[in-house]
């Protein structure tokens, strides 16, 4: 795992710059806007992946043999035997249908994923408003019989500690209570022991790239937030998260957004199947 | 071999449904539109399955007591679960029985020996249309008003298609160049009466009927059905090749084809494919589809149309290849066909099939249900939809080669037997009739091949070693044992039958030019040769022949021009017709043309008798109605040489071409009729036999009967 760890943390730079420069029509349109826009064109790019890596001929014969077998449902319904024997094999066609897709699914699930992190940047949650407080908190290692570090936040710009540090014992976290004052991309710096890390902080309104944690060393964290430098596997802080605030849109919003482009990207897929001549 | 690929799949299958679940919440949560439609898909496919499976589970009961209501008394009185008909268009009884007795056909033999072998007298005239309309109505012509392929329009003399009028919708709407057509092309059938299926279904019997000629349109009744003969292509025709080559001619006119002369360009050819009328436009201007051939070498091209790209190869047909024309803004016209690449070097040629109906989004009615035809194409792929599919014309013009045809209707066979055993593994009880078209085409086509003295037996091209009559019987056993396989339940009653025989059709009669030199035709002046009797002076002409059958009375009152008195004056030319033409010789062979002339007042029975023509000729062996009387042309002479290759024939005297019976069970009837199978299933069924029709049932014995044949045999 540490290998995946380190080829996403690898991937992730490219990723950073690329999402920088191409999602950053994000910050300046609605919301609904720029996922909309993004949807059709990742519906249309998959749609094209999905052509090329999967079976066609094989998916569009699964396809014909589901739509005789649903016909026949209709044709012979009288039948029992025949009403039967349709719907076993329509059912062992939904399941073919399902293996054909492994194959695309695989080639199109890293980029995939690897975009949605990106998007997620955008839309998971919203910066912190001036004024506005939320708590950060430093996870440790999961060792209980190594030593507490000495932590300490050593500068926070654009930003005020309210309370903290406050240790959670049992959880091995450190939470601080902050208050954001002045609009920007901050960098919180912490001392821990010798050692000095930063984790990013986001204050303004509109859409900004915000990440929530700057994650350990676990792939699947450091795949889900991709802009910060995960933790090494050796360190004694584990990540460190700030509770962005929910950003409330159904288009654009916290979790919203992934549901609005799932299906507006499978709307759109399905708008350019036929020009493209692909069997799904 | 097959497990260790198997093996090979699962060997990745697995890591990478593992490696799926692995993989973050997030993602796994969204999978692309893709992999996305696969899952919804499948999850619409199951819901819609199960949705469907347990509305047909529920209603079950209900819709089976109202089939047990209506159809008890059918089922309860019925000797048989299933009745199959197994229709083999223009199988002779005479070379069954000479490829019987040489043993070449193990799968009839064992019919014959378990059941029946028996003649199977066909109608007058001996000709498909009117013989399978006999056998679905169980009737006489006079009853079901189809007396041959064509018919006189009585308006302005044109030959007509007998079976079938179609018009166009008569209200449209225009848009500037474009006219929106307001309703449906009216498709009328022609054939009247009741088809027997029909009655079975009133009954609450299913049946599955397949390819039947003279089903276009399809009627509704309780069970489903694919159209045959008569189907049109999509341009409207009966079927109309496309040949495109770069080898120039003096002469570009083809029947049931059309020429396009084509240029070379490096490797690259051009062309178009051609449509139907845009019912769209209102200039209505014929829709054409652009295709680009792109020559690899001598035996190889790709050619591109409607942006895909296909493979041809030199002799070799491609698949059906779908082909979308654009009719009007998001309207498009489907078709399909089958491409063949003659030659490369150093002349291009290319054969392009009729342009069929797609079956899977018929533009015409074709099947009923309308979606029987989508259910069958979903199956199997696409399959011919024309009536006459397989390309006899293309032969004809000696476009296609013999191997080529025989390939053709070999293909078309092989479409039919899968929607066949369909039928048979979906119908557990009820009606399945299928027929196959190619036993006839053959036998037209390839006749000199068998009759050492055919005049077009010269031309033969092909090595003279094969018999391509014999391989198709043969090939036909082979499909009656698969069937077999498929029958072998005590409660089902196979028969295997044809409308009609084959013999030879070594010369043409011009009949017209035979009623000009008898003083019943005038031809105008220095006119001749026109196609339609447009040459013929109707004020000076008492009788006319168009069509291979029969002759018409240029009756006053009855026809636009006519001069005959409609009573006794007509009454008396049709007996001084019928008297003198049988008498008819050929003067070269010293032989008689004409076994017998029948007088279709006389010979029908029944509301229709008056639309068939006065007299029916019954030609003699290797005579037929020439290929000018057919289309209304007067020649100069009565007797051609018949050098096409379509060398066999069945429209001569009906007592010389009987067809086939076979049945898995004992007959007892000595003389059983086409028009009898139909009353013989119902009977069968244990439905009472409608009193208009004129076929009786055949006596059949019951389950077990065929050992009391051979107990009483023995």
């Amino acid at each position: 795992m540490s290998f995946f760890a380190q080829i996403i943390t690898w991937i992730n730079v490219p990723m950073n710059g690329l999402g920088k420069f191409l999602l950053a029509p994000i910050g300046v349109l609605p919301g609904w806007l720029s996922n909309t826009i993004i949807s059709a064109v990742v519906g249309l790019v998959l749609l094209i992946i999905f052509k090329y890596t999967s079976n066609q001929r094989a998916i569009g014969m699964v396809r014909d043999n589901i739509k005789a077998n649903m016909l026949a449902l209709k044709l012979f319904k009288d039948s029992i035997s025949v009403t039967l024997g349709a719907q076993g094999r329509v059912f062992r066609g939904a399941g073919l249908l399902l293996l054909h897709a492994i194959r695309p699914m695989l080639v199109m699930i890293v980029p995939v994923s690897l975009l949605l992190a990106q998007l997620g940047l955008w839309y998971q949650s919203r910066p912190l408003l001036p004024g506005e407080r939320t708590i950060v908190t430093m996870k440790l290692n999961s060792n209980v019989d190594s030593p507490w570090p000495r932590v300490s936040i050593k500068s926070i710009p654009g930003a005020q500690v309210m309370i903290g540090p406050v240790r959670a014992f049992n959880e091995r976290e450190i939470c601080w209570k902050i208050k954001a004052d002045n609009a920007g991309r901050h960098h919180i710096v912490f001392q821990v022991d010798q050692q000095q890390i930063e984790k990013e902080l986001a204050i303004g309104d509109g859409f900004m790239r915000v990440s929530a944690e700057r994650p350990g060393w676990q792939w699947s964290d450091i795949m889900l937030h991709p802009l910060e430098k995960p933790f090494g596997p050796d360190s004694v802080v584990q990540s460190i998260s700030i509770n962005y605030p929910d950003r409330l849109s159904k288009t654009s919003g916290t979790d919203w957004w992934l549901v609005y482009f799932f299906v507006a990207s499978l709307v759109f897929a399905l708008i350019f199947k036929p020009f493209l001549r692909v069997r799904i | 071999m097959l497990a260790s690929q198997r093996s090979k799949k699962l060997k990745f299958l697995l890591p990478a449904v593992f490696f799926v679940l692995l993989l973050p919440s997030q993602a796994q949560a969204y999978i692309g539109p893709g992999a996305g439609f696969a899952v919804v898909g499948s999850f619409l496919v199951m819901f819609t399955a199960v949705l469907s499976g347990v509305l047909a589970l529920f209603t079950w009961p209900i819709r089976y007591t109202i089939r047990a209501i209506r159809g008890r008394r059918a089922f309860a009185r019925s000797r048989v679960k299933k009745f199959v008909v197994l229709g083999l268009d223009g199988m002779d009884y005479a070379l069954t029985e000479k490829f019987l007795a040489e043993g070449k056909l193990p799968n009839l033999a064992k019919l014959r020996d378990e059941g029946s072998f028996k003649p199977l007298a066909t109608t007058i005239p001996s000709v498909s249309p009117v013989a399978w309309s006999s056998f679905q109505t169980g009737s006489n012509p006079g009853k079901h008003n189809i007396f041959d392929f064509l018919t006189r329009d009585k308006q302005n003399y044109r030959p007509r298609l007998s079976s079938v009028d179609i018009r166009g919708p008569r209200r449209k709407i225009g848009l500037g160049k474009y006219q929106l057509p307001l309703g449906k092309a009216d498709i009328h059938l022609l054939r009247k009466g009741k088809p027997f299926w029909k009655t079975l279904g009133e009954h609450g019997i299913f049946s599955n009927v397949i390819r039947v000629p003279i089903t276009f349109p399809p009627e509704k009744f309780y069970g489903v059905q694919l159209s045959g003969m008569c189907v049109p292509d999509l341009r409207g025709t009966q079927g109309m090749f496309s040949f495109y080559t770069t080898r120039t001619s003096d002469n570009d006119e083809r029947t049931g084809g059309e020429n396009y002369r084509v240029t070379r360009e490096d490797d690259t050819i051009k062309a178009k494919l051609i449509g139907s009328e845009n019912p769209f436009r209102t200039d209505n201007s014929i829709l054409k589809i652009p295709f680009v051939v792109t020559i690899k070498d001598q035996s190889s091209a790709d050619i591109k149309i409607n942006g895909a790209s296909y493979k041809l190869k030199k002799d070799v047909y491609t698949e059906w290849i779908k082909v979308d024309f654009k009719a009007a803004p998001c309207i498009k016209v489907h078709g399909i066909c089958k491409f063949l690449l003659l030659s490369t070097t150093p002349e291009f040629e290319l054969y392009v099939t009729p342009v069929n109906i797609d079956p899977e989004k018929p533009a015409m009615p074709i099947a009923y249900p309308a979606v029987y035809s989508t259910y069958l194409a979903k199956r199997q792929g696409p399959f011919a939809t024309l009536g006459l599919a397989e390309d006899s014309w293309a032969l004809n013009e000696k476009v296609l080669i013999d191997e080529g045809f025989i390939q053709q209707c070999i293909n078309m066979d092989q479409e039919r037997e899968k929607m066949f055993f369909d039928s048979l593994d979906k119908v557990k009880r009820g009606l399945c009739v299928c027929v196959f078209d190619g036993t006839d085409r053959i036998q037209h086509t390839f006749w000199r091949y068998i009759d050492e003295q055919h005049p077009a037996r010269q031309q033969r091209e092909q090595d003279q070693q094969r018999n391509p009559i014999e391989e198709l019987y043969l090939r036909m056993d082979v499909l009656v044992g698969k069937t077999l396989a498929k029958c072998k339940d005590k409660d089902t009653v196979l028969m295997i039958i044809s409308d009609h025989g084959f013999n030879t059709f070594r010369y043409g009669v011009d009949l017209n030019r035979w009623l000009e030199e008898n003083g019943y035709l005038k031809v105008k002046d220095g006119l001749r040769d026109e196609k339609y009797l447009a040459t013929v002076d109707w004020s000076q002409t008492r009788a006319f022949a168009i069509g291979l059958t029969g002759i018409f009375l240029n009756v006053k009152g009855r026809e636009s021009q006519g001069i005959v008195g409609p009573g006794a004056e007509a009454a008396q030319l049709r007996e001084e017709i019928a008297a003198k033409l049988t008498k008819l010789i050929d003067p070269d062979r010293g032989q008689p043309a004409v076994k017998q002339v029948y007088n279709a007042l006389k010979v029908y029975r029944g509301p229709y008798k008056g639309e068939a023509p006065d007299l029916i000729v019954g030609y003699n062996r290797g005579y037929r109605a020439s290929w000018e009387t057919a289309i209304g042309q007067v020649t100069d002479k009565i007797f051609h040489d018949n050098t096409k290759a379509w060398s066999g024939d069945h429209c001569i005297d009906h007592t010389l071409v009987p067809g086939v019976l076979f049945c898995n069970r004992h007959i007892k009837t000595e003389k059983p009729r086409l028009m009898d199978i139909g009353p013989t299933a119902l009977d069968m069924f244990g439905v009472e036999v409608p009193k208009y029709m004129d076929g009786k049932p055949l006596t059949v014995a019951d389950a077990g009967g065929s050992k009391i044949k051979q107990q009483a045999e023995s």
